[in-house]
């Protein structure tokens, strides 16, 4: 009787504290929201009248596990090709000028000393073709082309550990 | 009343062993001697906000998962209690829930800080999950970002807010690798009617989420495009402790989400106010909280914004690299851009190598803006995008985008609600007039920290008294949105209006009833030299009144308006407008007016408004001269 009592008191105490949720990431990527913008003017006036954001509908990543993410961070093995998979379009723009913000962090992510930096930013511009084959390229494709393009350069090659 | 005692005792002290019972009975009495449950910490951590009615409190919070007593939602004391007590569970398997110690992390340190627990009767528990987590965002700094509402692209024309998590090893330029602490409507309504109507009444649930931060900068910079503004704080790192803890502990919680006070930017303020026992930051905003109010108030706040760096928007950047272009290459740019010419074309070639290149980044840039836009009339902008990127990477010349100094930051424009007393002379009779607009900014108004042509008033509400009328509501409007954007050979926003309220319609009889009355306009706008701005819109007008022929009017006419800025501090709206009505009464109202407004100081203004009416076969002039105060 006793055990029951404090069984059910627990139980009253502690409901579930949000179990893992399945995110629907599948293999491991942020799924698509890109250029699906909106056109036309009734959701402007809806969307004016209603001070927030429209949610994270597509990125509903909340306490929980899934594959990839651990309570909404990414785990470390993961957290390039997600950077990746989050930033192609960035990633192309930048490599194609040999420079910019998403450039410096995938270097960040790769470990590329300052020294090779500027290495690093002119052999990604001159290679663009080889890492992004086609702007619809997935990430693994831009992966394994950044992987090949870097082990290609002798000063480079010792950052594809991190790939 | 013995066994109700007991059967507390039962609720607090049951699943403890009986050597800790005494611990706990301790613990219990000491919280209740230091009044721990009354202290700012202890309410803010259970985001208690005292009743609108009646002395007591009651936390915000709507998951019952968030409450260790069973009264926890109303009772700050039975919930601290009842939290003291669940500290005592025993250790937790790997693939159980998370320890009450665990899940509770920031009332489990705040609590050991104020009683200092002996680890011997109660013992610390490994927290593998949180010291994980904790690990990966490797916090150093916090940092508030505001997204402004971009024209007529807005999610929210307040704009929003998140937190953003800097980790020890970034820096500025690698700040799309940090964390971001959001917080939002959960749900996946795609109506935006739906959403909206749900939003107001509070039908979702509010939660915080953690994400890349380089997900939000897409979805606001890139694809809404609204520019960035990041506060970073200034807090120790202990203070940077105590939020990280609290988000922890807020990540399974929900909140009913409200648009108007319980939303992103007021729950954000929620979770920040944890950081200095005497932060109470969500405080002046129990009725409505716009976001750069919020800001306002972290800057406001002595110590609190350490820096602030701006994040341009996709079509900022676009704006201004085409301003610094000649005519030639803007052309090039545009027609690159849109898949009308050859990227490996002669006139390309022509060019030095960073014209060259900063045409063909523009063109892309403009041929990313466009998809984000919706328009799809590129065949195949994928291979556009290849085709623009891989020429532009065969030229050896660094990054032309341009730097872009930020503006008057949102939390430097004016006030966001307003009060003005006026005097004027209407068809003949004087009147003086008292005015409040609770929210926010007009297309009169300066608009220094606010985006250019947007106007968004809410519940604004006139009252005029008059020599032989006497005192009547003039207007009252809860909503006016207003947008003006201009269109130029890149960007070809729409500019519109929409207003729906009650004001004086004359009618044949001489009188003025107050009529509802809806408006909607939908046109163009138009930048001319020296800055000046041009609006044409066709314009729909209903108005309802009993006294109307039919009781309503129906009719549509064209709305035009030019806006310049002659002097620093000075603006002048001139507009003309005429409704020819199909339906109902028969009249054609038209309306010719002129808007001059000298800004006194960043929170005053003088206005000086004339018009001439023609309504129900009466033509009468009107002026008013106004101050108005910004609050």
């Amino acid at each position: 009787m006793k055990k029951l009592l404090v069984v059910a008191s627990v139980a009253a105490l502690f409901p579930a504290v949000a179990m893992a949720q399945a995110n629907n990431i599948g293999s491991c990527g942020w799924g698509s929201k890109v250029f699906d913008g909106q056109s036309g003017i009734a959701p402007q006036v809806l969307g004016a009248t209603t001070n927030g954001t429209f949610g994270n509908q597509t990125f509903a990543i909340t306490s929980g596990t899934s594959g990839c993410t651990q309570d909404g961070v990414v785990r470390s093995n993961w957290k390039t090709a997600m950077f990746i998979d989050g930033n192609k379009d960035k990633l192309a723009r930048d490599m194609s000028v040999g420079g910019g913000e998403a450039l410096d962090s995938l270097a960040h992510l790769l470990g590329v000393e300052s020294a090779d930096r500027a290495q690093f930013d002119r052999v990604a511009r001159e290679n663009l073709q080889r890492i992004f084959p086609s702007s619809s390229a997935k990430t693994d494709e831009i992966v394994a082309g950044l992987r090949q393009v870097l082990a290609a350069d002798a000063r480079l090659a010792r950052y594809t550990a991190a790939l | 009343m013995r066994l109700l005692a007991l059967l507390a005792g039962l609720l607090i002290f049951g699943q403890v062993g009986a050597a800790d019972d005494a611990y706990l009975a301790e613990l219990v009495a000491r919280a209740r001697e230091l009044r721990l449950a009354e202290r700012p910490e202890w309410l803010k951590l259970g985001h208690y906000v005292p009743d609108l009615a009646g002395p007591g409190v009651h936390s915000l919070v709507d998951s019952p998962g968030f409450f260790n007593a069973a009264r926890g939602k109303d009772d700050p004391r039975a919930e601290l209690e009842a939290t003291l007590g669940a500290f005592f569970a025993p250790p937790r398997g790997k693939d159980e829930a998370q320890h009450p110690q665990c899940a509770f992390v920031a009332r489990y340190a705040w609590l050991d800080g104020e009683l200092a627990f002996d680890a011997r009767r109660l013992p610390p528990q490994d927290c593998p999950r949180y010291r994980e987590w904790r690990a990966a965002l490797d916090a150093e700094h916090l940092t508030l970002v505001f997204a402004s509402a971009y024209l007529n692209n807005p999610s929210s024309m307040y704009g929003h807010t998140l937190l953003r998590v800097d980790a020890r090893d970034q820096d500025e330029r690698t700040r799309l690798l940090a964390y971001a602490i959001n917080f939002a409507a959960d749900t996946d309504e795609k109506n935006g009617l739906v959403f909206a109507v749900k939003g107001l009444l509070g039908g979702y649930p509010g939660t915080y989420s953690v994400l890349p931060y380089y997900l939000k900068v897409r979805e606001y910079g890139d694809l809404e495009n609204r520019d960035l503004w990041e506060y970073e704080l200034d807090l120790s790192p202990q203070e940077v402790e105590r939020v990280l803890r609290h988000a922890w502990e807020l990540l399974p919680a929900y909140f009913a989400y409200f648009f108007f006070d319980e939303n992103c930017s007021y729950h954000l303020l929620g979770l920040l106010q944890v950081a200095r026992p005497e932060l109470q930051l969500t405080a002046p905003f129990r009725l409505w909280a716009l976001p750069s109010d919020t800001v306002r108030e972290l800057v406001r706040t002595p110590g609190l914004v350490r820096k602030v760096v701006y994040r341009p928007a996709n079509s900022t950047i676009i704006e201004r690299r085409i301003a610094g272009m000649p005519a030639e290459e803007r052309r090039m740019a545009r027609d690159l851009g849109i898949g009308s010419a050859d990227a490996a074309s002669a006139p390309l070639r022509a060019l030095p190598a960073e014209r060259a290149a900063a045409v063909l980044e523009t063109a892309y840039d403009y041929l990313t803006y466009r998809r984000a836009s919706g328009e799809h009339d590129v065949a195949d902008p994928q291979a556009l995008a290849q085709e623009l990127l891989l020429e532009r990477s065969r030229i050896d010349a660094p990054s032309q985008a341009p730097r872009i100094a930020p503006g008057v930051r949102p939390d430097q424009g004016h006030g966001t609600s307003r009060v003005s007393v006026g005097a004027g002379r209407r068809g003949g009779e004087s009147f003086q007039e008292l005015a409040y607009r609770p929210t926010y900014h007009d297309i009169v108004d300066d608009d220094s920290g606010y985006a250019r042509g947007a106007q968004i008033e809410f519940f604004d509400v006139r009252v005029r008294r008059y020599e032989q009328a006497g005192t009547r509501l003039e207007r009252f409007t809860p909503i006016d949105i207003f947008s003006i954007a201009p269109r130029d050979e890149f960007l070809h926003p729409k500019s519109w209006g929409v207003s729906a309220g009650w004001r004086r319609v004359p009618i044949r009889s001489g009188r003025e009833p107050l009529a509802a009355a809806l408006d909607a306009q939908v046109g163009g706008a138009w930048r001319l030299p020296g800055d000046a701005l041009v609006y044409a819109m066709g314009q729909a007008s209903a108005r309802a009144h009993h006294d109307l022929e039919h009781g309503y009017a129906l009719g549509a006419g064209p709305r035009l308006g030019a806006l310049v800025d002659p002097l620093p501090g000075w603006r002048l709206h001139a507009y003309a407008q005429a409704v020819a009505d199909f339906a109902g009464e028969r009249d054609d109202p038209r309306t010719l007016g002129l808007q001059a407004r000298w800004t006194l100081a960043r929170d005053a203004a003088l206005q000086l408004d004339l018009s001439r009416n023609r309504e129900a076969g009466r033509t009468f002039g009107s002026a008013l001269f106004s101050l108005h105060f910004y609050f």
